[in-house]
């Protein structure tokens, strides 16, 4: 457990109400991560849902395709709350880091409990995913009309 | 008649004990020469390595893995070690090609740069190796670096 006004510093629960930090906070706790640490490994059992707090990290996909997440409030590890709830690409630490990290099972839990809470947490984590995956699905869009 | 007898029979003590020394002495040798082996390919490894050029050696020299204490402040890479890392990886990245993959260039830069992981960090938020849209990489153009200070400020946060 963390206390609640440690979640607050996070853009991702801005929305949620006291009670609700309160249900969250109460699952959560802080892990640290040393610098060239792999911390999810792609097609794992997805099992935390981590928000950074600090540091600077890449997610690297099969493809070797990347991405370089810097600071506070990323979010890695979505597939914990996502069916098949499989880690779909390598998350490893550029520098040391540190996160709040929450068990999927039961942030799904949590989720599937209170409707409120698992609607403003998904579609702020859908908001960031869908945004920063956009360049992998331009990509795909772009080699197939140009048939690459 | 036994072996001994046979010896002793022939007069062979002389040859016998000859043939036990220089067996021994052999075998002694080849010890000696395998207790030294790994010393000889060190110093061979030395010798190879001081005969490069110091770009390539800046590839191939080993990674110094420190103990850091638990909650110890992160150490900062200096500008210089910075500079090496830097030419170490357009090295590297020459022989791949830009646009490049980070997680590759990474993987071989892992062993052979001083740690490769924060040197690319920092390389990344000076602006001096960029994203392409697809997820690939590539160097920034001399001219066009867009290194700021604001990145510097927000690596260290």
């Amino acid at each position: 457990m963390i206390p609640v006004h440690e979640l607050r510093k996070y853009d991702i629960f801005l929305d949620l109400e006291p009670n609700e930090l309160t249900s969250l906070a109460r699952i959560a706790d802080v892990v640290h991560a040393s610098e060239g640490e792999t911390i999810i490994r792609e097609g794992q059992p997805a099992r935390t849902f981590y928000v950074m707090d600090q540091g600077n990290l890449m997610i690297a996909f099969k493809d070797g395709r990347a991405l370089a997440l810097h600071g506070r409030g990323e979010v890695v590890g979505w597939s914990a709350i996502i069916h098949p709830t499989q880690y779909t690409g390598d998350v490893i630490c550029l520098t040391d880091c540190s996160f709040i990290a929450f068990p999927g099972s039961e942030l799904l839990r949590l989720i599937q409990s209170n409707v409120a809470v698992g609607t403003k947490l998904m579609r702020t984590v859908s908001q960031r995913v869908a945004n920063r995956m956009q360049f992998i699905a331009e990509a795909d869009k772009r080699r197939l009309k140009g048939g690459r | 008649m036994t072996a001994l007898a046979a010896i002793s029979a022939a007069d062979g003590w002389l040859i016998s004990a000859l043939g036990i020394s220089i067996v021994f002495s052999g075998l002694a040798g080849l010890a000696i020469l395998i207790a030294n082996f790994p010393r000889a390919l060190a110093w061979w490894d030395r010798q190879s390595f001081e005969s490069l050029g110091p770009r390539v050696k800046a590839i191939f020299r080993p990674r110094e893995i420190k103990e850091k204490p638990p909650g110890a402040p992160e150490e900062v890479i200096e500008e210089k070690d910075l500079g090496d890392a830097e030419a170490a990886l357009r090295i590297l990245t020459s022989f791949l090609g830009e646009p490049f993959k980070l997680p590759r260039v990474l993987e071989l830069a892992k062993d052979r740069i001083h740690r490769p992981h924060s040197a690319i960090n920092r390389l990344l938020l000076k602006g001096t190796i960029v994203a392409d849209p697809d997820g690939l990489f590539r160097w920034q153009d001399e001219g066009k670096g867009a290194e700021s200070l604001d990145a510097d400020e927000s690596m260290k946060s």
